[in-house]
């Protein structure tokens, strides 16, 4: 018998658990050439502003042990373009789009909710809560409750779409900010949005990021993403998780769903490797069959 | 513009220099399509570090025989894996990617300026180049290094039939001084010049701003890191002058990474 691979977040159906993360696909068309979109269990698009922004300045990334430093600055096209342009194509190629979406204000978030509301084809929301970066712009959503419960205030009382809030482990305690956004009205939680970290350069004696600060990703942060969704499902064992953290295998995100996601998101290694998530796909189903289990559930949260 | 992600074939490591090598690789589709300038990506091996592919501009290509071969110096755990596939063993390959040399058809000369490792491309471009001069077209190639044996392409450039000159900062080989110099003297001289050039970014600054001062047109290949190498990330940003005469940002790895010279935010 071929093992179920549906899952159920809350209100969000996905055929599989294996998304791509924010950031790590563009909008998803880029891919088209090498990954059917319609089979990944979501699309998460880069994240989207209320208007374009060109990103930061150069150096922007920078590779690090196991991973990478990068600076982007947010660069994309901007909400509107994403609805008229690009989310008409997404959706003749059959995949379940989920929308990022970063603001630097409050109104802002509102903003661009409201417009993708009145978007056909959007399956959930995923609030981008950590800062672009870029320390004279923007809040840093996620570095204490009080921020993290505001942002998803604002947006939870402009949709009725599910929502997804994605937090760093940038502040103190990341289970406080899971409290928050949930007590906020967030359905589902992703873990973890990619810690900050810095870079030098010895030889030229400088950072290598131009904007100093970035977001380390890639599989040197899986066990720190991993520690941290152990822990929160822990403390709020009814919320859906998303694991998101250096998946670079079938085996790493199996290990997500064994500590109790309910789906994973494939990052990072979207760039060395573009057909990973259809892969990973192919090898939970595999992984279940030989273990002669029925569906992906029946792996959920077995490891505490 | 088509682009193949493929298990390419290792067919030699042909020793070019101390510790550099002529990687040839077999990928019809990739061989066939491959312009001057434009590059691969490549991963020997599953790895998490090194994490990255590596971009590599593609030294010749020949359809006829379905191979592609690409330049590299053992220096880094990653050209150390490189330099250990054995033949027969596959290299997964993405490309080929990004923008290409033009040749400027109203120049009498075409000046190609290599600096170091830079000069890969510009061998393949001279390559395809060179036969298709008329009688009024001289090619003229200016080579540059720290040192004699980090020279790269002299003798192919030579077996072309260009003019070839070269500079190394210690004097080692030809003038002592930068392969800039070099271009300075070449274009005072009245003929008039297209200039291509590839190598690291502070000698394009100054083959731009040297051939922007003249009017000469100028093509250069910028370096910057590359995580994904189809222009989905965005991290392999380069300043440019936008139409409005603002700045913003293109990617060196779908616009670029040929540019023209007026175009690029030198910095």
């Amino acid at each position: 018998m071929t093992p179920d691979l549906r899952v159920s977040l809350g209100r969000l159906q996905l055929r599989n658990p294996v998304m791509v993360a924010a950031g790590t696909f563009g909008y998803g068309l880029e891919y088209r050439e090498w990954v059917d979109l319609a089979r990944l269990g979501a699309v998460v698009t880069k994240s989207l502003t209320l208007v374009p922004r060109v990103g930061n300045p150069p150096p922007r990334v920078a590779e690090t042990p196991a991973g990478m430093l990068h600076a982007i600055g947010l660069h994309n096209d901007g909400v509107d373009a994403f609805v008229m342009e690009t989310l008409p194509l997404l959706r003749e190629l059959g995949a379940t789009v989920i929308a990022s979406i970063a603001g630097e204000t409050l109104d802002e978030y509102v903003q661009i909710t409201t417009t993708l509301s009145g978007a056909p084809g959007i399956a959930a929301l995923e609030l981008n809560l950590a800062c672009p970066c870029q320390p004279s712009r923007g809040q840093e959503w996620d570095t204490h409750p009080e921020l993290t419960a505001q942002a998803v205030a604002a947006v939870r009382q402009a949709t009725d779409l599910p929502l997804i809030a994605k937090l760093s482990p940038c502040s103190n305690d990341l289970t406080e900010l899971a409290y928050a956004a949930v007590e906020a009205g967030t359905d589902i939680l992703c873990l973890i949005n990619p810690p900050r970290g810095v870079a030098v350069d010895p030889q030229r004696q400088r950072f290598r990021l131009a904007s100093k600060v970035g977001n380390l990703s890639g599989p040197a942060i899986k066990p720190i993403a991993q520690y941290h969704l152990w822990r929160v499902r822990q403390s709020l064992p009814d919320i859906p998780l998303i694991g998101v953290g250096g998946i670079s295998s079938t085996e790493d995100a199996i290990e997500f769903l064994l500590l109790g996601a309910h789906a994973v998101q494939v990052g990072t290694a979207n760039y060395v490797q573009p057909t990973l998530a259809t892969e990973i796909i192919h090898g939970l189903r595999d992984y279940l069959s030989a273990h002669g289990l029925p569906s992906v559930e029946s792996i959920r949260g077995i490891v505490e | 513009m088509t682009r193949y992600e493929l298990p390419a074939v290792v067919v030699e490591h042909r020793l070019r220099a101390t510790n550099q090598y002529e990687l040839i690789l077999h990928a019809p589709p990739i061989a066939e399509r491959a312009t001057p300038g434009q590059f691969v990506m490549l991963r020997p091996l599953r790895t998490h570090a090194p994490l990255w592919r590596r971009p590599y501009s593609i030294l010749r290509a020949n359809p006829d025989k379905g191979v592609f071969s690409v330049f590299y110096s053992v220096q880094s755990a990653f050209t150390e894996l490189l330099s250990l596939k054995p033949i027969g063993s596959t290299v997964q390959t993405l490309g080929p990617l990004g923008s290409y040399f033009v040749p400027v058809r109203a120049a009498r000369r075409h000046i190609l300026v290599a600096g170091g490792v830079g000069a890969p491309p510009l061998c393949f471009f001279a390559a395809r180049l060179a036969p298709t001069l008329h009688a009024n077209e001289q090619l003229m190639i200016l080579v540059g290094a720290r040192r004699r044996d980090l020279l790269v392409g002299v003798d192919e450039f030579r077996a072309l039939g260009a003019t070839v000159r070269v500079a190394t900062d210690d004097g080692s080989h030809g003038y002592q001084g930068s392969v800039t110099d070099l271009l300075q003297h070449a274009l005072e001289e009245p003929i008039e010049s297209a200039v291509y050039a590839c190598g690291p970014n502070r000698m394009l600054q100054g083959v731009a701003q040297a051939c922007l001062a003249r009017g000469t047109p100028c093509q250069v290949s910028l370096d910057a890191p590359m995580p994904c190498g189809i222009g989905v990330c965005l991290g392999c940003a380069v300043k440019v002058v936008a139409p409005n005469g603002g700045v913003w940002y293109k990617r060196a790895c779908v616009e670029g990474p040929v540019f023209w010279a007026e175009e690029v935010v030198w910095e």
